[in-house]
């Protein structure tokens, strides 16, 4: 069997190999690097040094983590409630779980269109909305330091499809006769709500966060087609001041950001992971 | 009692019901009002976009799909996608399904941390690497071409795919396999003729949304195609929104379709979508 299983694993070997082995042990090597993809030389912790010195890289930094703290206590929670709803089984649940996902399944670059749409000062939804309702409207919502990174939150946080799906779908796992027990014992529905429900929705909510987070810490087509980081790097992320670098041939130092990248997704997942206990089963 | 769980709660009071869909009502409004609006304005002429008066179409007009079309020449870029993401999924889910099955039935040294190891590009946020992959693009000669580039979004969509039919596999009982091997079935035989049927609800789950994934792709697109005549349509959007000005009502109808490819798949093939989606998270 030996020969047969080689063969039958080289093709993914090949595929995984070149495309995820080979470029982390090149960013791993290059990060002490300075490199231009031509020219190669060796200069020690120099890279993480200007980075640590860089103010616009504490503010992608900062970016960063605010769009997933926006996740983390505003979309997944949402996420959470209407999942929980909708369990609930309202006349019509089937019909708008369905509405609800849709935006899921559209890319961060048709997203970028709509929103620079929507936020038009001129002729976007949201100041004729708020003009339509006697409010101050044409603010420019994008490129308002005062807006921006709250504006760019907005496009993302009402994509709730996936956490409603996975919390639905561990609901309808949990046995019906905890429920009855519980309220043989008198327990009330919020009783029911707070002690079993979202106890056992532990494991899901950890996953919902742990997915949601990879996304943020790599956040990119958003920010790069909406506002390219402006105003004065208010919007900017990580991995945009990473591409940033790339783009003016500093290949190492580029490399060097985005292992930092790589160490804050590892070090956030591993802290999920604990948090939520994840993969332990409580049932 | 109407508890959180399975039932169907068939009496709620007047009351419970107006908080539940004003709930659901608001959530919908806020995640989709931007989509909806911008799709409806697919249907509006120049002028009406830029001035912003109105949420319906007035005049009604096609012009902006016919301008998608003739004058951004869209289904040349929809080609390209199609053939990304077509040739990506089979690339990927050929290369999953052969690695996922001996990593699944068998066991031999490595096999663990080759899973591990797989499973663990599926926690990494990718655009970290961005710079890396670029070079080892370039140095295989891959850059800026359609081949390369369904080689890459094969190895992209690899470890996502590879953990969702190796966790199905490992669910399946092996009995049919090994009584197949008995009666002298080699091990291709095997894997063909008698496994690759048993994974085909799997396959098509994962297809969907390797397919979806790729249509959907922006990151790397921008990073490693430059030609006019190899961009994505995803590309297409980024380049609308940046020309904001011109073709307006092509740039917008344009928008819609593009959008519409995955909505109009996950709602035929919502159970799949969903399925697929939660076994990735799930594992």
């Amino acid at each position: 069997m030996r020969g047969p299983i080689a063969v039958s694993l080289l093709p993914g070997l090949v595929l995984f190999g070149t495309f995820f082995m080979v470029p982390f042990l090149v960013l791993t090597g290059t990060a002490f690097a300075r490199w231009s993809g031509l020219d190669f030389a060796w200069v020690g912790i120099d890279n993480y040094q200007k980075m640590f010195q860089d103010p616009v890289f504490f503010k992608a930094m900062a970016n960063t983590l605010f769009y997933a703290a926006a996740s983390v206590f505003i979309q997944v929670p949402l996420g959470i409630g209407v999942g929980l709803v909708l369990a609930l089984r309202p006349r019509g649940w089937k019909t708008l779980r369905t509405i609800i996902f849709v935006p899921f399944v559209i890319s961060g670059a048709a997203y970028a269109l709509i929103f620079s749409m929507f936020y038009n000062p001129r002729a976007g939804l949201l100041n004729n909305a708020l003009g339509a309702l006697g409010l101050p409207g044409n603010r420019d919502w994008l490129f308002d330091t005062a807006t921006a990174r709250w504006a760019v939150a907005g496009t993302f946080v009402f994509i709730i499809g996936f956490v409603v799906v996975l919390v639905m779908a561990e609901i309808a796992s949990i046995p019906n006769e905890l429920y009855e027990a519980a309220s043989v014992d008198g327990a009330t529905t919020w009783q029911q709500l707070t002690r079993i429900t979202l106890p056992l929705l532990r494991n899901v909510i950890g996953t919902a966060i742990l997915i949601r987070l990879l996304v943020d810490i790599g956040m990119f087509d958003l920010v790069f087609i909406l506002t390219a980081g402006g105003p004065d790097d208010a919007t900017a992320t990580l991995a945009l001041y990473a591409y940033r670098a790339y783009l003016n041939g500093e290949w190492g130092y580029a490399n060097a950001v985005g292992s930092v990248i790589i160490v804050i997704g590892l070090v956030l997942i591993v802290t999920v992971r604990r948090v939520f206990r994840i993969g332990e089963r409580t049932l | 009692m109407n508890g959180i769980g399975n039932t169907t709660a068939q009496r709620r009071s007047v009351l419970a019901n107006v908080a539940i869909y004003g709930f659901l009502g608001a959530v919908v409004l806020l995640a989709l009002a931007p989509t909806a609006w911008v799709m409806l304005s697919s249907f509006k002429t120049g002028n009406q976009i830029f001035s912003g008066n109105g949420f319906w179409p007035s005049p009604f007009t096609f012009q902006g799909f016919i301008d998608a079309f003739t004058q951004i020449q869209l289904h040349e870029y929809m080609l390209n996608t199609l053939l990304y993401a077509g040739f990506g999924t089979v690339g990927a889910l050929g290369a999953a399904f052969l690695a996922a099955y001996p990593l699944a039935r068998f066991s031999f040294r490595g096999r663990n941390a080759l899973v591990a190891l797989f499973s663990l590009a599926l926690a990494l946020p990718l655009v970290g690497l961005a710079t890396p992959v670029f070079f080892v693009v370039r140095e295989l000669g891959m850059f800026d071409s359609r081949l390369g580039m369904v080689i890459f979004y094969s190895a992209l969509q690899f470890p996502f795919t590879f953990v969702v039919l190796r966790s199905f596999l490992v669910s399946t009982p092996p009995e049919l396999e090994e009584a197949a091997m008995i009666d002298g079935a080699g091990y291709f035989t095997t894997l063909f003729r008698i496994v690759l049927p048993l994974t085909r609800p799997a396959l098509a789950t994962v297809a969907v949304v390797a397919f979806v994934n790729i249509w959907n792709e922006f990151f790397f697109a921008n990073l490693l195609l430059v030609s006019e005549e190899n961009r994505n349509v995803q590309l297409v959007l980024a380049g609308f929104k940046s020309e904001f000005g011109f073709n307006v009502t092509g740039a917008v109808a344009g928008a819609t379709l593009v959008m519409m490819v995955p909505i109009c798949l996950f709602l035929i093939l919502q159970r799949q979508v969903i399925a697929g989606l939660t076994a990735g998270a799930v594992k």
